[in-house]
């Protein structure tokens, strides 16, 4: 890797008056797990890191609202996130898609905040938190904002936060009786990189659907909701609508082919595990399954 | 420390539980720096990516990859690597584990699987299979030992147990 400097501020404040603007060539760092994978090769050359190891340790802590949500800071591992009794007790479906996300080394050091701002399509957690209607919380010199996970991403690893601005979490609103679940599908080891992620959330009010919220990532340029998707389900029987939402959600998508498989193959792996991740959350507890 | 024109330093950490320091360049990683100012090689990069465990380290309690962590990181730290794991010439139970069953054949990756066997225990001391291979799904075996080193990790839990 080509020589660079570290700044390690101490507080948020610090570390947003740091990293300035966008083209200067300085960089936040959090675990970096996904920037070394790409400063090794000299994809990307910053001239200099700025941490974000050292600010306020609320940004690395998990709280719990009284109704149920749950806020997550940005710099939170993925590995603490994984066993954290809390996150397991209000969104379940986050501990089960961590299990398989990449090896315990990684989890170890990779941040949910990188995680989300590292903007690759091919991740587990964004179709997962969209599902969940989670939001982003940002901070830059101006103030903080926050913005649901969808807007987050705006194409291959491009994201709709403006220079000087960080995450500083994510907040997973309280779930209730809701049931959720995701279904990653790798190609190679079970724990890749998926090549296709999806997940769900709905009520149930008898059999019937409702506030269905379907979200896609890996085979798509950039993670989203499944608007068709949503639309075929609600207020319908599960049973009644396994099919349609399964040809809705192969229509909507816009894949591409890739070292993961072709576009054609995704297209049928989107129709058959669209149906699957419904039934996964049929059957799973309210609030999602592990 | 805040240096944003400088690009090496002077880390200080505690290695095998040795205080110790190093001169570093801000651009290497933990296991070159084991590698280039400590000559200790049972971290080693072979994949580079984060996919195959060889470069292993402790770092604060926690497993780590070293080909993607940067040395400066370990700045303050505690960090164990295998040559750390005996005590003079007694092996720890999972080296002794490793032996007995045979788990290896070139050697490459044992290093990474030990200590990775070593956090696995600490954190459950009677894994059943599946947790074990859960658990080390993210170390590769270029010589498929895998049986052996499932064997390996439950025979360094019952030693563990009755030591
Ligand atoms: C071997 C390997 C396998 C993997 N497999 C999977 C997998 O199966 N599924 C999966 O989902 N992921 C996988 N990943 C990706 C992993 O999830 C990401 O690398 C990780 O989450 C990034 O987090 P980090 O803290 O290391 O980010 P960093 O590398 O530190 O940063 C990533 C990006 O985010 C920016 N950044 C960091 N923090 C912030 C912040 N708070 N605000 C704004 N910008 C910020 C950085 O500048 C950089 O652009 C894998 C990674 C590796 C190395
Ligand atoms: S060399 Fe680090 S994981 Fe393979
Ligand atoms: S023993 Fe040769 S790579 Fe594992």
């Amino acid at each position: 890797m080509k020589p660079f400097g570290l700044a390690e501020p101490a507080s948020l404040k610090d570390a947003i008056a740091m990293i300035g603007d966008a083209d200067s060539g300085v960089r936040p760092i959090a675990g970096g797990s996904a920037l070394m994978l790409m400063m090794k090769p000299g994809i990307l050359q910053p001239e200099t890191l700025v941490s974000l190891r050292g600010i306020e340790p609320r940004y690395s802590s998990i709280e719990t609202a009284g109704d149920g949500g749950l806020f997550i800071g940005a710099m939170t591992t993925l590995r603490r996130m994984e066993l954290s009794a809390d996150v397991a007790r209000h969104a379940p479906v986050v501990t089960q898609a961590l299990r398989r996300l990449s090896n315990v080394r990684v989890r170890n050091i990779a941040t949910l905040g990188g995680h989300l701002a590292h903007g690759d399509p091919h991740l587990d957690l964004p179709p997962v938190l969209i599902a969940l209607r989670a939001k982003v919380h940002i901070a830059g010199r101006d103030g903080e904002r926050q913005i649901d996970v969808e807007d987050l991403f705006r194409s291959y690893l491009e994201t709709s936060l403006d220079s000087g601005e960080l995450i500083t979490g994510v907040t997973v609103p309280a779930q209730g009786n809701r049931k959720s679940a995701y279904i990653k599908h790798t190609t190679r080891s079970a724990d890749d990189w998926p090549a296709l992620g999806l997940a769900v959330s709905f009520s149930l009010d008898g059999d019937v659907l409702r506030d269905v919220r379907a979200a896609i990532g890996a085979a798509t340029d950039i993670p989203q909701r499944l608007k068709s998707v949503e639309t075929a389900l609600e207020g319908k029987r599960a049973a009644d609508a396994l099919q349609g939402a399964g040809d809705a959600a192969a229509a909507e998508a816009q894949v591409h082919s890739d070292a993961r498989g072709s576009a054609a193959y995704k297209r049928e792996l989107i129709r058959v595990f669209t149906g699957r991740v419904i039934r996964k959350a049929m059957e799973s507890a309210a609030g999602g399954t592990i | 420390m805040t240096d944003t024109k400088n690009s090496r330093r002077t880390i200080r950490f505690t290695l095998n539980g040795r205080p110790v320091a190093a001169d570093i360049g801000l651009n290497q990683n933990i296991t070159e720096v084991l590698q280039d100012s400590f000559g200790l090689g049972g971290s080693r990069e072979s994949c580079g990516q984060g996919l195959c465990g060889c470069c292993t380290v402790i770092m604060d309690g926690k497993a780590v990859t070293g080909c993607l962590t940067l040395a400066a990181f370990a700045d303050g730290a505690s960090v164990t690597t295998v040559e750390g794991l005996a005590d003079g010439e007694t092996l720890s139970a999972e080296q002794e584990a490793f032996i007995e069953t045979g788990a290896f054949q070139c050697g490459f990756c044992t290093p990474g699987f030990i200590l990775m066997t070593k956090q696995l225990l600490d954190e459950n001391p009677d894994p059943d299979d599946e947790e074990i291979r859960h658990y080390l799904s993210g170390n590769l075996c270029r010589c498929g030992a895998y049986p052996e080193i499932v064997k390996a990790v439950r025979l360094a839990a019952g030693k563990r147990r009755n030591a």
